[in-house]
């Protein structure tokens, strides 16, 4: 059915099995408690499943974009908090292999697929949507950077070990010069001092305070957490790259694997719904019939199954670009999101409807994705800001 | 692809502007100042130079200046390519 998992390699259909030993059974009830089992994360961690596009030398899985995203939607059909970590590790991997030097990459990415958890923080009290308007500082000081600001709603950082974190940097020399030598040209990044770091901070590091979020609306056990940053001093050798960058180009390239992720995710969720909505429709009767030949409720299957094809379909195209280095990637990237998203809100909505008070309990596969969907329309780019986005690359296509 | 052929990546990167903004853009104007080119079309711009001339982009290179003008980026291809040692034949 729809939600089988397309055949992969043998060791991801192994993985798709124990995952689905481990979390299936469970994840109602880390749903209502409002955690996970920190041995199951370290677990899923070591083996490399939570961030599996790793590079193999880095001690990754490394699958690639659309296996990855296959296995994302498998874990996010069962779990949604548990598919956030998965999204949070990932990125925070990304963003190494990314901006990271190849010192960093060796230092920091085997962590990564060695048990540690990880999270990345980007939003702030005044710096949602708007990231420009981010305040968090790092500045230069000898052989340390030191960072003083805050972070807000950073999923997974509870269980989180390393924190990548975004801020504005300040180098102790007069002046933007760059870190790395070729070729500097004049100015800083836009030529408007808005050069950004992230930086790998250790959460145990002394002035780092996480404190989670209390009842978050959805994903409930993924662990998000405000993050207080007070003279928090960690080697400038963790500043990856180790020079700054333009804060929005330093923000979009770290967010599109986050983006790739929550839209598997979303792929997910609609898996989950649609298959409970299907189970229920065909065995449930009322007025002497199952649900499923009552025409308005059959039309909420053919809806739903539609959701749940188009994003496929739309993540799909998106991962194809990124396995192929399309330049596409990119546009492909944000209309996955932003498809996947509204389509499981929508979905989800839906599938509480054709389930009713059967699904319409907390801890119930639909209810958490009802939930959780919403939260997806929120998140890594809101529904508006991915169409301001698909609307600017429409009008940049035009000119 | 044969050895480092500098007017041969300008033309491409300036084939693939114009094909992608359907504007014509010289060598030396400044992509992001004069005409509200996004960050997400700056991650597009790295995406084709590292398809098209198999090169990695990564870490300080991914800094704006690098990408700024059609001069800016022959010149990074040009460099990443020397530093790889001539590996990408």
């Amino acid at each position: 059915m729809s939600d089988r998992p397309p055949p992969g390699p043998p060791v991801l259909d192994e993985a798709t099995a124990t995952v689905t030993a481990l979390v299936a059974g469970a994840a109602d009830a880390w749903d209502r408690a409002g955690l996970l089992p920190v041995g199951l994360l370290r677990e899923l961690g070591a083996a490399g499943w939570l961030c599996a596009q790793v590079p193999a030398a880095y001690g990754g899985r490394g699958l690639s974009s659309a296996a990855g995203g296959a296995f994302t939607a498998h874990v996010g059909s069962l779990c949604g908090s548990v598919r956030s970590v998965m999204t949070s590790q990932g990125m925070a991997a990304w963003t190494v292999e990314r901006l990271g030097t190849a010192e960093q990459r060796t230092a920091f990415l085997p962590r990564l697929t060695g048990g540690a958890l990880a999270a990345a923080g980007f939003s702030e009290r005044g710096a949602g949507s708007d990231l420009s308007a981010m305040t968090t500082r790092v500045r230069r000081d000898g052989d340390a950077v030191v960072l003083d600001g805050h972070k807000v709603w950073v999923t997974a950082a509870h269980y989180a070990d390393l924190l990548v974190l975004f801020g504005r940097y300040e180098d102790g020399d007069a002046g933007t010069e760059h870190g790395a030598g070729a070729g500097a040209g004049a100015g800083d990044g836009t030529g408007t001092g808005d050069g950004a770091v992230a930086v790998v901070v250790p959460a145990d590091t002394p002035g780092v305070r996480v404190t989670r979020v209390a009842d978050p609306l959805g994903c409930r056990a993924a662990g998000h957490a405000d993050i207080a940053l007070d003279a928090v001093r960690v080697p400038a050798a963790h500043v990856l790259g180790g020079s700054s960058l333009p804060l929005p180009l330093l923000v979009t390239t770290a967010l599109a694997y986050g983006r790739m992720s929550v839209a598997w995710g979303c792929v997910g969720i609609l898996r989950g719904c649609l298959t409970a909505a299907a189970r229920h429709a065909a065995t449930r009767e009322q007025f002497g019939v199952p649900l499923g030949e009552h025409q308005l409720v059959a039309r909420h299957l053919a809806e739903l199954f539609a959701a749940e094809q188009t994003a496929t379909r739309v993540c799909e195209h998106a991962s194809r670009c990124w396995d192929e280095g399309s330049p596409e990637q990119v546009a492909a990237t944000v209309l996955a999101k932003h498809v996947s998203a509204g389509n499981a809100a929508r979905g989800a909505a839906t599938a509480l409807q054709v389930l009713a008070s059967a699904g319409a309990q907390d801890g119930h596969l639909v209810a958490r994705a009802h939930r959780d969907a919403k939260l997806m329309e929120i998140i890594e780019g809101s529904n508006e800001m991915c169409q301001l986005m698909l609307a600017r690359h429409v009008l940049g296509s035009s000119a | 692809m044969n050895g480092f052929d500098a007017g041969a990546t300008e033309k491409e990167i300036l084939r693939f502007l114009e094909a992608r903004t359907k504007r014509t853009w010289g060598t030396g104007t400044d992509l992001f100042a004069s005409g509200g080119l996004s960050s997400l079309f700056a991650m597009e711009l790295v995406v084709h130079l590292e398809k098209s001339f198999g090169v990695s982009v990564r870490g300080a290179d991914l800094r704006l200046d690098n990408f700024r003008t059609v001069a800016s980026m022959t010149g990074l291809v040009e460099r990443l390519r020397a530093a790889a040692g001539g590996t990408g034949e």
